[in-house]
């Protein structure tokens, strides 16, 4: 009997503890080499060329929406978003303004101006490069692993930015160091997931890639 | 010499009463002329219908379980949004509308409940309370659930248009079938016979409008939608 009941209470605190983190992972064990493979990605990413597929969770909707398209960056702070499902839209990121190419019109904004916009650039950026886990005074971090990726949950500190997301989940693969895939949770649960896909790093990018 | 001053003075005072005059008539034509225009239907022939056949409206958007996505583009004065616009439909007349960047990240997430709406998600710098009923008379309008009295439906053969009309009092919005096609082709909301919204659905794809272009003209607000799932 009483095995019985303790084979019950693990199992039930096996599934608490699957459902507290995503399925694989545990905490790192040693954090100091964690923090030294992580202290790579800057320098592993000076360049990224890389698809990308993107899948928005809504928990009213049975299927995810899926769109996909390929992604350039090259620092210190140029990005290209090129969406090419389910409709064509291109987004670039270049020092102080943003290029949005939707269908034949071309709009030009100024990060200064665009609030929303800016911090989506700054968000991004700092991901990939690994500056965000080191803010301190904006997010809180955890650390965790399996036997091929690094996973860091970021939770905001900042009211604005905590109003739109509860927890930012970055997996790195640990093969080269390098951001396989973003999930970003909002405060309903509502995901949206950017998983990149062919990573070409460090190669040469023209700088006309981030003008349009 | 005191003749000859007030002989131009009355001249004057003449041309003043006659001038006023023309302008009184011409008003008052144009008033008749008004609100002959107003009035396009009034002498086509029509039929008072039950509340009920409302669904017999050609107009199926406001039935389909799927979910439906349009790429969206609002502008509204001088602020471009732009992403896409989920709704779905999870009981009769409640709708899930959403609208998410393209990185994703939602800026609103309304219920429309029986046309009321309900907000479960909404960036700050549209939660406001004017904005939301912008908002709710908008989706009310394009999915059905208006609230109204009294339906009509009214023949319009030169036009080769069957006007399905709702009102309520002051109220009154036209969903104008196209009879070759049997699609809703426009959509009008107006108020003491003024137009406030005009909605255009072209492209159908099935029974679902491939593009809708809806524009307030009482406020500088335009929505255009174009169909991807």
């Amino acid at each position: 009997m009483n095995k019985i009941l303790s084979t019950i209470i693990s199992l039930f605190l096996f599934i608490t503890i699957l459902n507290a983190q995503e399925n694989g992972f545990s905490k790192v064990k040693d954090m100091e080499k964690t923090k030294s493979d992580l202290s790579k990605l800057t320098e592993n990413t000076s360049a990224i060329k890389s698809q990308f597929v993107q899948e928005k969770h809504l928990s009213f909707l049975t299927e995810n929406i899926r769109s996909k398209g390929e992604f350039y960056f090259k620092s210190p702070n140029s990005l290209r978003w090129e969406y090419s499902e389910p409709f064509e839209y291109i987004i670039v990121f270049n020092d102080k303004n943003i290029m949005i190419k939707d269908g034949a019109k071309i709009s030009t904004y100024d990060t200064e101006s665009n609030k929303m916009f800016s911090e989506i650039n700054n968000m991004m950026i700092g991901t990939i490069q690994g500056n965000l886990f080191t803010d301190n005074e904006r997010f809180d971090v955890e650390y965790f692993e399996n036997a091929s990726q690094y996973l860091l949950e970021l939770d905001p500190k900042l009211p604005e930015m905590k109003s739109m997301l509860k927890t930012i989940k970055i997996f790195i693969d640990k093969s080269d160091i390098s951001v396989a895939k973003i999930k970003m949770i909002e405060s309903s649960d509502d995901y949206t997931s950017i998983e990149f896909i062919n990573r070409k790093l460090n190669q040469e990018i023209k700088e006309s890639i981030f003008k349009l | 010499m005191n003749i000859e001053h007030r002989t131009p003075n009355l001249e004057i005072k003449q041309i003043f009463r006659i001038s006023s005059f023309i302008i009184r008539y011409s008003v008052f034509l144009i008033i008749v002329f008004l609100s002959s225009c107003a009035n396009p239907h009034k002498n086509l022939p029509s039929t008072e219908l039950r509340v009920s056949e409302i669904k017999n409206i050609p107009y199926a958007l406001p039935y389909t379980d799927k979910a439906i996505i349009y790429k969206t583009d609002i502008s509204f004065y001088k602020n471009d949004i732009s992403g896409l616009l989920i709704i779905k439909r999870t009981d009769e007349n409640v709708y899930r509308i959403a609208l998410t960047t393209q990185f994703g990240l939602k800026i609103f997430d309304f219920e429309l409940n029986h046309g009321e709406l309900k907000v479960k998600y909404c960036v700050e710098y549209l939660n406001k309370k004017v904005i939301l009923n912008t908002f709710e008379t908008d989706f009310n309008l394009l999915l059905l659930q208006n609230k109204f009295d009294s339906i009509q439906r009214i023949q319009n053969q030169k036009q080769n248009q069957t006007i399905w009309q709702l009102k309520s009092g002051k109220l009154n919005y036209n969903y104008i079938e196209d009879v070759n096609s049997q699609n809703v082709v426009r959509i009008s909301f107006k108020k003491r016979n003024s137009e406030k919204i005009s909605v255009g659905l072209y492209a159908y794809r099935g029974d679902i409008p491939g593009e809708i272009k809806l524009e307030h003209h009482n406020i500088k607000l335009k929505m255009d939608l174009k169909l991807i799932q």
